[in-house]
């Protein structure tokens, strides 16, 4: 009776780990069969491979549904219209042919200019003008081109901040520094 | 038998200034190329401008041509590399376009049906299942959109995508897998 009854539950464990293991072998053919279905779709595998997935394909529903989306998608993409050149394709090539093709330097700075991009240029072109300006500016003032701040050349520091003094309301040496000293000097008479 | 010359015998022609085997190679594969940048770029103006291009530098290069693959492989490998730059170039301009919105431009899918006679309903329709298809191309990254419009419109091989991006067929292969995957996730509801 016992033995009658093991002999069952083994049969049963027989079947169950046949089922389990035959399921996994599937799964594994799915899986493999899964990845390759875009080049099946495609006709880019070898011939034996290309009848291996039709046969699976007849056999296998989840499969055959996963082709079937994908196959949606692509008669979907005929969807879109083909466009016909105008007639003035032709011509207008020919004419384009005929055109001397820009060579020398502005077509290889112009592509320079469109790789680096208008705002890269105007910050580079501004630091070069500070910086010229800035020299520049001490540069004068330590020269004595504006009267009222001559400064020693060797004193570079208040070179520079006479320098910045060009940014005043009324930089020194200009119309509107000696302006502004007229104006308090009267102002100045008048009391 | 076929007596039409073969587009390396026009070539020949044309590296010797042939302007007759040039109109016929251009006439041969002006559709084509035309209609690949097209699904590429989604801009017809920008598009004509760029297949006139295409066979501008076929011109120049007819001398030094040489039949190493098919022709269609070279003539394709040009077009696909200008719509990439194209493509770099226009990523470039984009913060521009806050100053000239183009909206006379014609995109795909946004084609005049004035020829035909088809329903107001069936046009309608038309246009929103074309306009989903050119967002959903236009939304794949570069190389997948460019080897999904060669394999699905031009129908290459996987040898010949490989030839004109520059990969290798296990590349496109796999190219060709993730494009596939990202449109049936984009065009669920079609």
């Amino acid at each position: 009776m016992i033995s009658g009854a093991g002999f069952w539950v083994e049969s049963c464990l027989i079947i169950l780990r046949d089922d389990l293991f035959a399921e996994t072998r599937c799964d594994m053919k799915c899986r493999r069969v899964q990845k390759k279905l875009s080049a099946y779709q495609d006709g880019a595998l070898k011939p034996l491979e290309q009848e291996e997935i039709s046969r699976h394909l007849l056999s296998c529903g989840s499969c055959r549904k996963e082709y079937e989306q994908l196959d949606r998608v692509w008669q979907a993409l005929g969807g879109l219209e083909e466009i016909s050149p105008g007639p003035w394709f032709y011509p207008q090539l020919v004419g384009k042919l005929k055109e001397p093709r820009k060579r020398g330097l502005l077509p290889a700075l112009e592509h320079i200019f469109r790789f680096i991009g208008a705002p890269a240029i105007a910050s580079i072109i501004l630091v070069i003008g500070l910086a010229a300006g800035s020299y520049l500016g001490s540069n004068l003032a330590r020269r004595g081109l504006f009267p009222s701040q001559s400064i020693p050349a060797s004193d570079s520091q208040s070179g520079f901040f006479a320098s910045m003094r060009v940014f005043d309301p009324a930089p020194p040496g200009t119309f509107a520094e000696g302006y502004l000293r007229m104006a308090s000097y009267e102002e100045s008479g008048s009391r | 038998m076929d007596k039409r010359p073969s587009d390396e015998e026009l070539m020949t022609g044309i590296a010797k200034g042939d302007e007759y085997a040039f109109q016929i190679l251009v006439e041969r594969h002006q559709t084509s190329v035309l209609n690949l940048i097209y699904r590429f770029i989604g801009e017809r103006t920008k598009s004509e401008d760029l297949a006139q291009e295409v066979f501008l530098r076929v011109w120049q290069a007819a001398r030094t041509y040489e039949p190493k693959a098919k022709f269609t492989t070279w003539l394709y490998r040009i077009a696909a590399n200008l719509c990439l730059n194209e493509l770099k170039s226009s990523r470039r301009k984009r913060w521009l376009r806050f100053f000239h919105a183009d909206t006379e431009e014609q995109t795909v899918g946004e084609e005049d049906f004035s020829d035909g006679l088809p329903s107001p309903e069936d046009l309608l329709l038309a246009r929103e299942r074309s306009r989903q298809i050119t967002s959903a191309l236009q939304s794949l990254p570069e190389n997948q959109r460019m080897a999904l419009i060669l394999k699905r419109y031009d129908d290459l091989s996987y040898e010949e995508i490989a030839r004109i991006l520059n990969r290798s067929v296990s590349a496109v292969e796999s190219l060709l897998v993730r494009a596939k995957k990202n449109l049936q996730e984009k065009l669920k509801i079609l």
